[in-house]
């Protein structure tokens, strides 16, 4: 058989192992970097019932809107560069966009708007961008960055009224587009939703679902041993039980069996119950750190568990992954990253990409 | 006290064995019930008709099977994915019944199948 038949797309996984106290720790820029979330799961073993403090930091999580058709030259109105300059905790993204199809437009905080075009748009469009780093023989997408901090796209100059009518004229691009900003629960917090009230925005929350597992197969994990050659498994065999977890895939099949052979890794332990938590739909980056610590203080009293597991989606469309990382759709676009959070306060960080991505930080 | 531990970061690049896809069954003339067993075996008779029996003889596992909505997840060797795609794509028909596998999500990570946000739906869009 021809060898290009075994082959497969290329994936990344990078794992980190630190200690929240550690004053070099890199969890929080990993966190707020990776800007566009779409669901959030919690796994905590030896746990039945979903603790006070965690269910009141979800419950608290910003709301996010959904707005029909909104014209992206509507993101460079004097009004929205304000307001999302000043805060610099708006986030949208446009939805139900496919990248490896369509054009993918998001918004990171602190004014940066990608613009991932197909060639047809770009040329029409007619402003400067690059082609995309993952093209194959011929350059058929391309990533226009336009940052709305940058003096020469303040209102007024020259390069402004260029985008301006590029947006607005040659290629009147529109969009339903996902916002969320990160609500510090001031008075202003509101601003964002009287911004885009003339498109009719929607508010939606993020959805909470969580269930309890019993009689769990569960990995044995020692933080000091990541890589898994000695004491715990290996990372990949740890995602796959944890994807195994999160899809209600059975764990306990006979090397013999027709179906399917998949077993729990090594070594493991049997826990009586488990907690599953999901969330799900547009939820910023501050929020997801807010939830971390929160998970962190779990092990402020004894608990039977020596860990718990933080895993986050991002979107599988957005056109970047970590910070501006460029993103793409190959077969997939997976750009999800694990937290493994120990009760001595030391953590593991899985980080894992497909094909069109960079690696992460 | 357990010391707490040093730093450590690693990069493995397509260090996955293995591939997960996510699929399910559509049939012109509506639901019908499998089991698991012959779904499985409707994929084994696939991969036999594209690639004959010694290349459709590696092992894929049936991970999880929903007979109601006949959505299924597979795992398959590195090495395998693109026979199994490719016999599931051309599978055509079933018992003289039209079918189709249609390919929902495919990953090296099987945690990545449990989130898809191309799932997100929020009613009707107005501008696909």
């Amino acid at each position: 058989m021809s060898p290009e038949l075994e082959k497969c797309p290329r994936s990344l996984l990078v794992c980190e192992k630190s200690n929240f106290m550690n004053e070099k720790s890199r969890h929080d820029i990993h966190v707020s970097k990776h800007s566009f979330n779409y669901k959030i799961s919690v796994l905590i073993p030896e746990c039945a019932v979903l603790p006070a403090n965690i269910s009141g930091v979800i419950s608290n999580f910003s709301p996010y809107y959904l707005v029909r058709d909104l014209p992206v030259y509507e993101l460079l109105q004097e009004k929205y560069y304000e307001t999302v300059l000043q805060k610099g905790t708006v986030y949208a993204v446009s939805y139900n966009t496919k990248i490896d199809e369509d054009n993918s437009i998001a918004l990171l905080p602190r004014g940066q708007l990608v613009l991932s075009l197909n060639k047809d748009a770009y040329e029409q469009l007619g402003l400067e961008g690059r082609p995309s780093l993952y093209n194959h023989r011929k350059a058929m997408r391309y990533v226009v960055t336009l940052n709305l901090s940058d003096k020469t796209l303040a209102p007024g100059t020259k390069r402004y009224q260029r985008v301006l009518s590029g947006l607005k004229d040659r290629l009147p691009l529109r969009y339903d587009f996902l916002f969320t900003e990160y609500n510090t629960g001031g008075d202003e917090d509101k601003s964002l939703y009287k911004l885009l009230s003339q498109y009719k925005p929607v508010e939606h929350k993020a959805v909470l679902s969580h269930h309890t597992l019993k009689n769990l197969p569960c990995p044995t994990l020692y933080p000091s041993d990541l890589k898994g050659t000695t004491l715990s498994c290996d990372p990949h065999s740890f995602l796959e039980w944890l994807g195994a977890v999160n899809l209600d895939i059975s764990c306990e099949n006979a090397a013999d069996s027709f179906l399917s052979t998949y077993i729990c890794p090594e070594p493991k332990s049997s826990v009586s119950q488990a907690l599953l938590c999901t969330i799900t739909g547009f939820i910023s980056p501050e929020d997801v750190y807010l939830l971390l610590q929160e998970l962190r203080k779990y092990f402020d009293e004894p608990k039977f568990t020596p860990w718990l597991s933080l895993t986050v989606h991002g979107f599988m469309d957005s056109p970047v992954s970590w910070g501006a990382t460029e993103h793409g759709f190959l077969k997939g676009g997976e750009n999800f990253y694990n937290l493994v959070c120990f009760k001595n306060q030391d953590y593991w960080l899985h980080m894992a990409t497909g094909a069109h991505d960079g690696c992460p930080p | 006290m357990e010391e707490p531990t040093t730093f450590e970061r690693h990069v493995y690049k397509n260090a996955s064995v293995y591939h997960y896809m996510k699929i399910s069954l559509d049939l012109e003339n509506g639901k019908r019930s499998f089991s698991d067993a012959q779904f499985k075996q409707l994929i084994i008779s696939a991969l036999k008709e594209l690639y004959g029996e010694v290349g459709a003889a590696f092992p894929f596992d049936l991970l999880k099977f929903d007979p109601s909505s006949l959505k299924a997840i597979l795992r398959v060797y590195n090495k395998g994915l693109v026979k199994l795609w490719s016999a599931l794509t051309l599978l055509g028909s079933y018992q003289n019944e039209a079918c189709a596998f249609r390919v929902i999500q495919v990953s090296p990570f099987l945690l990545a199948l449990s989130g898809n946000s191309r799932e997100l739906q929020l009613g009707e869009s107005l501008t696909s």
